[in-house]
């Protein structure tokens, strides 16, 4: 025999296993050693075989009536977990059900949430845009109508001649616009810029697109004695004006 | 023992068929009882346990496991277990009470033996007293071999050669008392 089946025989485990006395751990233990030693097994069920045997020396007439008892609270357990087992089908449909319902909501409610800030966005870059455009229409308005607005008209020079453009300066309010009516056609490389000689600072005004910008009035930042450029430059716009290739100017 | 019926109930229990109940009653009411009775040494208190033992037993039928006790160990463990927490209930509600009628219930214990456990009863008295004090604090009282020990003023040792000593008598009794049974039976 081993020494540790040995050990294990010597022990109490088993008998208290066979009681229902041992702990989880003991327990595992003794279900390996019966599981796995053969004469771990012969005893474990000779002791089974004796316990029988002692307790059936205790045995003692139930009482008449008892079984009926007894038989009864069985059946009822059985109706009870029949019913309770309904009863928790019926609670995790339910609960199903619910989960379900409560996940299609809250993704209903997120997405149109995200609609929400999404359109309130919208309106706001609407207005903002809408604000902008007012502002830039009523100063337009005033320069226009305004007594004290002088109105110049530009002509291309060189490659340009065929440019023409209005600009609108207005000394009183501060205000200058420019309309740049006709644009010549120019190599697909080139581009017209516009620049504004503001104290001494050249500004950078942007390109002028061939087609979009005819009927629009660009404003042109404001200063005494300035001076605004139309140069021609490579496609996409320079970062300083080319002297040589200035087209049209106009001093205000 | 009987395995033919140990099987049969074991499969209806599974099924979770009621014959199982009334089968099980039939077969082991009685030890069970006597187990029960034996715990908590009251016949109305024994008779409570036993209900509440099959009813956990039909409520655990599908956790009966063949291949680790036999049918009766099982039965045993349950019914045991409830009449331990069931005197412990009991003791924490009348501590004292119960504890003074210890020593009386025990020979009312002897009385409660019907005629029919008799031959038993005899059996039982065949196997030495300090053996069967031993498996008696053991199984019935829900002593564990230390508190025994203190209890019964045996050193543990003792106490655990005498649990082993004493299952094995009981093996070698019971075998003559089944052979006799059988002869009894097997005669015309």
């Amino acid at each position: 025999m081993k020494e540790k089946v040995k050990i294990f025989l010597d022990s109490d485990i088993l008998e208290k296993y066979l009681l229902g006395d041992t702990t989880k751990e003991e327990s595992q233990q003794a279900e390996r050693y019966i599981a796995m030693y053969p004469e771990v097994r012969e005893s474990y069920n000779q002791l089974q075989d004796n316990l029988e045997a002692f307790a059936k020396m205790y045995a003692k007439k139930t009482p008449e009536g008892l079984k009926e008892i007894i038989m009864k609270s069985a059946k009822m357990e059985k109706v009870a977990s029949r019913k309770f087992f309904r009863y928790a089908i019926a609670a995790s449909v339910a609960v199903m059900i619910f989960a379900g319902s409560s996940y299609f909501f809250w993704s209903q409610n997120k997405s149109l949430q995200e609609e929400n800030t999404l359109v309130t966005n919208k309106i706001k870059y609407l207005e903002d845009n809408m604000k902008d455009q007012l502002e830039d229409m009523r100063n337009q308005f005033i320069v226009l109508n305004n007594p004290d607005t002088r109105k110049y008209t530009l002509k291309g020079q060189r490659e340009a001649k065929e440019l023409k453009a209005i600009a609108y300066i207005n000394p009183v309010k501060k205000l200058s616009y420019i309309n740049v009516s006709n644009v010549p056609n120019l190599p697909e490389n080139k581009c017209f810029q516009m620049w504004a000689e503001v104290n001494g600072e050249l500004v950078n005004l942007g390109v002028i697109k061939q087609f979009d910008d005819k009927d629009k009035l660009l404003a042109l930042p404001y200063a005494d004695k300035a001076v605004s450029y139309i140069t021609i430059e490579p496609e996409g716009g320079n970062t300083s004006p080319t002297v040589e290739n200035i087209v049209a100017n106009i001093a205000y | 023992m009987s395995t033919l019926i140990e099987r049969h109930i074991v499969s209806l229990l599974a099924e979770k068929d009621d014959k199982a109940i009334s089968l099980l009653y039939e077969n082991y009411g009685d030890t069970l009882y006597g187990v029960a009775y034996k715990v908590v040494k009251d016949e109305e208190l024994a008779q409570d346990v036993l209900q509440e033992s099959f009813i956990k037993i039909w409520k655990k039928a599908d956790t009966y496991d063949a291949s680790k006790a036999k049918l009766f160990t099982w039965l045993f463990r349950i019914t045991r277990n409830t009449a331990i927490d069931k005197l412990r209930s009991v003791n924490n509600k009348a501590d004292k009470e119960v504890q003074m009628d210890v020593s009386d219930v025990y020979k009312l214990g002897m009385d409660g033996i019907t005629p029919e456990h008799l031959d038993i009863q005899e059996n039982l008295d065949k196997l030495e007293p300090k053996y069967k004090i031993v498996l008696e604090a053991l199984f019935f009282e829900g002593m564990t071999q230390q508190e025994a020990s203190e209890e019964l003023d045996i050193p543990l040792g003792t106490i655990k050669s005498r649990l082993k000593i004493g299952l094995r008598e009981l093996g070698k009794i019971y075998g003559t008392a089944l052979a006799i049974l059988l002869l009894i039976i097997l005669l015309p």
